[in-house]
């Protein structure tokens, strides 16, 4: 019984966007582009010095955004969220891996070890200091690791 | 998924790349090694050396324009002593590995493999299918279902309770788009289909969760913006608040930006269905709220200045305020590169449950600083870390100071391969004296313009 409504479920949402597609509500507008038409220079770009008023095509957002700020660089949830196709425009999946990989072999500051200007987290011994930033705020650490496969958690939190 | 269906399904997505007309792969192998002395124990001395290959691979133009391949995994193996916390001494993992398909109109897309779904409820990997477009008046629709990337729990008993409950995840976001206005969107995820008490022997340990987020992004000019997002546990008849998340930037020209957040957090509610329950409790019935500031400045000559101030409060353990900033300059086309960064980081009334001593200092003053040098082929880099701690800190071990010191020195051998190692040393209450060597290749080969940025 339970595997039908799981089926059926499924099913509703499949045929709920096909007849959204169908029924001919889909826009019209060209989708945005896959690749960014030309090289940018080495460093963080701020889009808004080129597209100074533009507003990007889907997401339809000004550029100004999507600038790279010390403020985007640390957080950047949202923009990845809802416009993952303008990320994709100049970033390859395996670069948001590096931070972002659900189970990984290593910390990111010790991957890029040689790349210090990278926003890295966990720099140093973050093993000692995060006992003490658990304590302070664990809402934190659950933002990547509550929900990813952390078997080196479990060595502790039994 | 069982492992040799992953097999099965990896090897056939990477013969698959071989009708892209359009390949990028990047991969980085890296040799560590460390030597681990304590005294005490049945092994006292013990040897690591893991060797770790990371690969990334993005096919394009597979037979038709819209079709893509991108895969991202990474596998180890020990050669001396197992460095890992179970014992084994091979391990490895598909981060992503899907096929998509873009469509030239309306941003659609559809994914199909494994896959981050990340939309405003829930961070997950899934093995399933994917599926976005927009609509006419600035609306767009995208929906998911499949299986949730399942993870080990400690014991079989919990691992057959996991198993059971997280047999499907589906979910969707529907949003509205507006230039003069932003976005606002309305998003559902389901994880998990049935109850622990529905088990042969049932159980009181919920792995399932039902989300609803609402998350708004209002950017009436270039100027300023405001994101963020309320998501609410919907699992029981009333529906409750876990999370309200938000942050609004104004930037003032000149590369000056000023940005503020305030977040609030509900354990109960937020931690609902975490599969590390005994480290993220629901139960404690916690909750958080902090907020913060930041002001940075982008100088025409590639100085970058960054201010912050935080203050948080976590109901049972008490009020943390840290402040501090940032300068980083890169100079010479980037050949040189450094910067220097502070925190004092103020938590003196951080509670504890011991009766001796029922409130603790955590309190800690952070400085870094490194360099990147770039010479022709040639590279190198220092970077160093500090921490200071105040007096009586319980998880020090007696020690005042934890550092490190890396020192990187690189060969561009060619356009695509560098090769590179890494010396560090450093003290910590685990390690009083650590000292690690690193070897790193890395080699980018592609056709394709973009990548690996």
């Amino acid at each position: 019984m339970a595997r039908k409504t799981i089926a059926l479920k499924v099913l509703g949402i499949v045929l709920g966007l096909g007849a959204l597609m169908a029924c001919s509500l889909v826009s019209p507008e060209a989708s945005f582009a896959r690749t960014h038409p030309q090289e940018l220079g080495a460093g963080r770009p701020a889009c808004s010095e080129c597209h100074t008023t533009d507003v990007s095509k889907g997401a339809l957002k000004p550029y100004a955004s999507f600038d790279h700020t010390p403020t985007f660089v640390k957080d950047h949830k949202f923009q990845a969220n809802q416009d993952a196709n303008t990320c994709a425009s100049c970033h390859a999946q395996s670069f948001c891996v590096d931070c972002h990989g659900g189970k990984v072999p290593m910390k990111p500051s010790l991957k890029l070890s040689d790349r210090p200007d990278r926003e890295t987290p966990h720099r140093g011994d973050f093993m000692t200091l995060h006992r003490m930033e658990g304590k302070m705020d664990p809402s934190s650490c659950y933002a990547c690791h509550g929900r990813a496969n952390n078997d080196k958690c479990r060595a502790c939190h039994r | 998924m069982k492992r040799h269906t992953q097999v099965a399904v990896l090897a056939t997505l990477m013969s698959a790349t071989a009708w892209g007309q359009e390949v990028s792969l990047y991969g980085t192998t890296m040799a560590q090694m460390w030597k681990q002395e304590t005294p005490g124990f049945n092994k006292a001395t013990a040897t690591y050396t893991p060797a770790t290959q990371f690969l990334g691979i993005d096919a394009t133009s597979l037979g038709s324009s819209n079709l893509s391949l991108h895969l991202a995994g990474w596998g180890k193996t020990d050669l001396s002593d197992a460095s890992s916390y179970d014992g084994t001494k091979s391990a490895g993992y598909l981060n992503t590995g899907y096929l998509q398909y873009q469509f030239a109109q309306a941003n659609a897309d559809i994914k199909a493999g494994r896959f981050t779904i990340n939309q405003t409820t829930g961070w997950e990997q899934v093995d399933g299918v994917s599926a976005r477009t927009d609509l006419k008046g600035g609306f767009a629709i995208s929906a998911f279902a499949g299986k949730p990337v399942l993870y080990k729990t400690v014991d079989l008993t919990s691992q057959h309770n996991y198993d059971f409950q997280r047999d499907l995840i589906f979910g969707s976001r529907l949003s509205w788009r507006n230039t003069s206005f932003g976005e606002l969107g309305l998003s559902y995820l389901q994880d998990g289909t049935k109850a622990a008490k529905d088990l042969t022997i049932p159980l009181n340990v919920d792995y399932t969760r039902k989300q609803l987020g609402v998350d708004v992004l209002f950017a009436p000019t270039s100027n300023f913006d405001l994101r963020g997002r309320t998501v609410a546990d919907v699992r029981n008849e009333r529906t409750n608040v876990a999370e309200h998340d938000y942050t609004a930037s104004v930037k003032l020209g000149n590369g000056i930006t000023l940005s503020g957040n305030f977040a609030e957090r509900n354990f109960l509610y937020y931690f609902a269905g975490t599969n590390l329950p005994s480290l993220f409790r629901p139960d404690e019935n916690d909750m958080f709220r902090g907020f913060g500031f930041k002001a940075s400045w982008i100088t025409a000559a590639n100085v970058v200045l960054v201010a912050d101030y935080k203050h948080t409060h976590r109901e049972s353990f008490g009020d943390t305020n840290r402040a501090g900033g940032e300068a980083r300059w890169a100079f010479s086309d980037r050949a040189v590169m450094f910067g220097f960064s502070g925190h004092v980081v103020n938590a003196t009334d951080t509670m504890f449950v011991d009766p001796a001593s029922p409130s603790k200092s955590l309190s800690h003053r952070e400085g870094r600083g490194w360099v990147m040098l770039t010479k022709g082929k040639f590279s190198c880099s220092l970077d160093g870390i500090l921490q200071r701690y105040d007096e009586g800190n319980p998880y020090l071990a007696g020690l005042k100071s934890v550092y490190e010191v890396v020192g990187s020195l690189g060969y561009q051998a060619s356009t695509n391969v560098k090769v590179s190692g890494d010396l560090s040393y450093g003290s910590t209450p685990v390690a009083k004296h650590e000292t690690r060597g690193l070897l790193r290749a890395e080699y980018r080969f592609g056709m394709a313009s973009k990548g690996g940025r």
